[in-house]
């Protein structure tokens, strides 16, 4: 723990690793980059345009079957080889951090063969649709499980995933629950327990990843309840899947649970400032921005107040996050391309600092 | 076989042919004009789908934005066909169509995909999908009974130009040969009876002369006793 001058220690282990960050950060793509990405018309000229920026000579070797959703797992590969590489050199405590940036992909990767071994589906099939970057070292031995319980208890107990999933297993057989909510229950602990292990660390890591985690946290809360309307799920299963991490626990939490439709959602949003402008409606003749477009907005900008400070682990998240919602941003343009649906093509999120 | 019998049976059939050709005729009418009309509705069903379908695989891209990469998650929790197709039959003027339509079965298994992200673009997704899908399910039924109505539209057509050009005339024919031949047989028939009318007058003159000349050779006959004029019979004895 740096209490007393953390600037003066933090570069002895983790310097190096800020330092490649904040050069990786500068090379994500810029206003003109997008603009001349949004006037291409073929994903030939994607490919061109890209072979300018940071990204260089990574689709060049796609010669035939250049598709959209091969531009996206390449560029996540791209991502994850990055991060890969930055997680091999860090040091204890960045390390940790590190690892706990991967779990949420590694929550998304469980889940995903949770459901195929269900279906006695082949895992060889499924491992390569899993998430680069939530890769954990008994994947392959998922095969031989096959029930969720018999799963739990005999690998993933081992895997870093097993901490969270006490508070689901405790509740309710893990054989009956539904995927999605297996999903929500797992990403709700590991959030909390995120949240406590930067508080934990404390300082200028404390001060910048908490407010972005207790945003995921509200934001998760929210889509919750928006998307629950009309569903099967009662109040009080959506309560279990209320992160407590975030500035809504825990009033703006209960009055969410009780909340049945949009406009009392709105309501809760208006007690809290940051949120009222997510909810507020737009001027007519102004683009309509969904939801998600603006919780991705609000997330965005977080994230480059990471940068704005040093000596502290929350570059790293951010970065991870903004190269993420980059590589959506590439995938939307070429899709809206090769489907010649130009005019949304601007509707992007823009990452500009 | 030239018979008066076989007159009316042909007669009756030409009678039966040309009632046939009739009937095919407006059979093959109704089938034409229900062709047409499905003709017009599949045109107007793929300009729509086109639409369709362009709306739904950009609603997949909006949705794989917001969401990220749901598919693997969908595929994996594939159980049962949620919506199924019926194939009922529909009658034209005879000809039996096939017709689809779908149904749902089941609630919908998808219902909290996407429920921390990206739902609100993942029921539209699904909106614009089923969309699609109803739209296929109706092109699918259009089709089949274009290619159906088309094969008994030929078939029909083809009969009626074979009653017209092959069996009616054919009959025609026939009946005429009969007719001139019992023409014929009635010609001769009188022909015949002449000639024995005018033999037997002949032969009849010649037995009368013959008779004649008989008679004059006899002389003058005696004539036998008329009983009746006779006063006295020398038979009776008592008187």
């Amino acid at each position: 723990m740096m209490f007393t001058c953390p600037e003066l220690t933090f570069n002895v282990d983790h310097g190096y690793l800020e330092g490649l960050v904040r050069g990786m950060k500068a090379g994500l793509l810029t206003q003109t980059d997008y603009r001349n990405l949004a006037q291409c018309d073929t994903l030939e000229d994607i490919k061109l345009h890209l072979q300018s920026t940071d990204y260089g000579k990574l689709l060049s070797s796609a010669e035939q079957g250049l598709s959209v959703s091969l531009v996206d797992s390449r560029l996540r590969e791209n991502l994850a080889a990055e991060f890969n590489c930055l997680r091999s050199n860090a040091l204890p405590q960045l390390s940790t951090f590190m690892d706990f940036i991967t779990y949420s992909y590694m929550i998304d990767n469980v889940v995903l063969l949770i459901t195929g071994a269900l279906r006695q589906r082949e895992v060889s099939e499924l491992l390569p649709r899993c998430h680069p970057l939530g890769t954990f070292d008994q994947m392959s031995a998922v095969g031989i499980a096959c029930t969720p319980t018999e799963l739990y208890s005999t690998i993933l107990v081992d895997t870093p995933l097993g901490q969270f999933f006490q508070d689901a297993v405790s509740e309710s057989s893990l054989d009956e629950m539904e995927t999605e909510i297996l999903r929500n229950k797992l990403y709700k602990a590991y959030l909390e327990s995120f949240h406590a292990f930067c508080k934990n660390i404390g300082g200028a890591t404390e001060d910048i990843m908490c407010p972005v985690l207790e945003f995921e946290a509200d934001r998760r809360a929210f889509i919750i309840t928006v998307n629950s309307f009309g569903t099967d799920l009662t109040s009080a299963d959506r309560r279990a899947l209320y992160p407590t991490c975030g500035k809504l626990h825990p009033e703006g939490l209960q009055l969410l649970a009780k909340a049945e439709g949009p406009d009392q959602v709105k309501a809760v949003a208006d007690c809290y400032p940051e949120y009222k402008e997510v909810f507020d409606t737009p001027e007519p003749g102004s683009d309509y921005r969904s939801l998600e477009d603006r919780f991705f907005e609000q997330e965005v900008k977080l994230n480059t107040l990471a940068f704005l400070q040093q000596f502290h682990f929350g570059v790293f998240y951010s970065y991870v996050k903004l190269k993420e919602q980059e590589i959506r941003n590439i995938v939307w343009i070429a899709e809206c391309i090769t489907q010649r649906q130009k005019s949304k093509i601007n509707s992007y999120i823009p990452i500009f600092m | 076989i030239p018979h008066c019998l076989v007159n009316t049976i042909m007669k009756a059939r030409l009678k039966g042919a040309q009632t046939g050709r009739n009937l095919l005729k407006k059979k093959a009418d109704a089938l034409s004009m229900r062709f047409r009309q499905i003709l017009r509705k599949i045109i107007e069903t793929k300009t729509k789908m086109g639409e369709v379908m362009r709306e739904a695989a950009f609603s997949l891209a909006e949705a794989k934005f917001a969401a990220g990469d749901f598919s693997t998650t969908i595929i994996q929790n594939v159980n049962k066909a949620q919506v199924k197709v019926r194939a009922k039959k529909d009658n034209v003027a005879g000809v039996t169509l096939p017709v689809f339509e779908h149904y749902q079965e089941g609630g919908d298994s998808y219902e909290l995909t996407g429920l921390a992200r990206g739902g609100e673009q993942l029921s539209r997704l699904k909106r614009n999908y089923a969309r699609a899908v109803e739209l296929l399910v109706e092109l699918a039924s259009l089709q089949t009974s274009f290619v159906t109505l088309d094969e008994a539209i030929k078939i029909t057509n083809r009969r009626v130009n074979a009653i017209e050009h092959v069996i009616i005339p054919r009959i025609d024919r026939t009946l005429t040969y009969i007719i001139t031949e019992l023409d014929e047989r009635e010609r001769e028939e009188f022909y015949r009876l002449k000639k024995i009318q005018e033999k037997k007058k002949q032969l009849r003159a010649r037995t009368e002369l013959e008779i004649a000349e008989r008679l004059a050779k006899l002389g003058p006959i005696a004539e036998p006793v008329n009983m009746l004029t006779e006063e006295a019979d020398e038979d009776l004895l008592f008187e």
